[in-house]
């Protein structure tokens, strides 16, 4: 997604900003931390920058050093994001978040986008948060995903031309894998025992 | 990715700043131009978080073309063009694991 909007003919500048959520990282990726993150990635105009440099001066002052807390960085990021021409924000994997700093994220968003309506996100996870998204974005805009026949086979066509062993294959077993394993996934349920775990593992 | 993964990422992900936005134009504002790389102290207490050597490794991983079909739908262009406004400003796409969802182009 943020290959695709760099590379798209635009003549508006953009700013984008992305986060991997990860469960193996659950503690350490609080809500302000995941909003810090995406911060850093929009200082690109300096007038933010100085308060975002007055702020960290000030609290190296106080004791421990210590964060901002979410509602000023939620705040900073708004500032952020007004200095800039268009801004996308891409977030993976929510329902990796714990639903704490879930619920935390969607509200904070929910306040940056009233702020900055031109603001695009852009959100993936598995069905289960779908509730939760709705509940807070009403009219968000709602993608199922599925593997597609043509893009498994692109995929395995890579994977086949890129084997190091390809003595082992012969014309006949290729043409059987680019036609069945395609036909089985699409439209079936991923995750069931008749694809290669690799194969999961890798498009996920 | 583990914490050591990340704060690897961290230390050397400076450098690669611009790398993350390889693009033959000029439109793209950041990710994390020289601003923010002159100010690691900052940076850093911003958010110990750097999602960008995870972004790194989904760029490399990804094939070409996989999951272009969501550009072409009429969701992503409306989302796209920003016609809903707020109220139409979240796209979200689901499945289950292993669909392909991080690697969507």
């Amino acid at each position: 997604m943020i290959d695709a909007l760099c590379d798209e003919p635009s003549e508006e500048d953009i700013a984008i900003a992305m986060f991997y959520c990860d469960f193996r990282d659950q503690q350490k990726q609080t809500t302000t931390n995941i909003i810090g993150a995406i911060l850093k990635q929009l200082l690109v105009r300096g007038e933010v920058l100085e308060d975002v440099q007055k702020a960290f001066q000030k609290a190296k002052k106080e004791v421990g050093g210590r964060g901002l807390r979410l509602p000023d960085m939620v705040q900073m990021l708004e500032q952020a994001i007004a200095t800039l021409p268009q801004v996308f924000i891409c977030i993976d994997a929510l329902d990796e978040c714990i639903p704490k700093h879930l619920l935390e994220l969607l509200v904070s968003l929910k306040d940056i986008i009233r702020k900055s309506p031109r603001m695009r996100i852009f959100v993936t996870g598995r069905p289960q948060v779908e509730a939760e998204i709705t509940r807070q974005f009403t009219n968000s805009v709602i993608v199922p995903i599925s593997p597609k026949a043509h893009d498994i086979k692109r995929y395995l066509e890579n994977k086949l031309e890129m084997d190091t062993e390809h003595y082992a294959m012969s014309d006949g077993l290729r043409a059987d894998i680019l036609t069945t394993i395609p036909e089985r996934i699409s439209g079936m349920c991923v995750g069931a025992s008749i694809v290669p775990t690799s194969l999961c593992m890798v498009l996920y | 990715m583990d914490h050591a993964a990340y704060s690897s990422s961290t230390s050397f992900g400076n450098r690669n700043v611009n790398c993350n936005n390889v693009t033959n134009n000029h439109k793209i504002v950041n990710v994390n131009k020289v601003i923010a790389d002159e100010n690691p102290g900052v940076v850093q207490w911003l958010s110990p978080l750097d999602p960008r050597g995870r972004h790194q490794d989904v760029r490399t991983n990804r094939l070409d073309g996989v999951g272009n079909w969501l550009l072409e739908t009429k969701e992503f262009g409306e989302w796209r063009s920003g016609e809903g406004g707020a109220d139409r400003a979240v796209l979200f796409c689901y499945g289950d694991p292993g669909v392909g969802k991080t690697y969507l182009r």
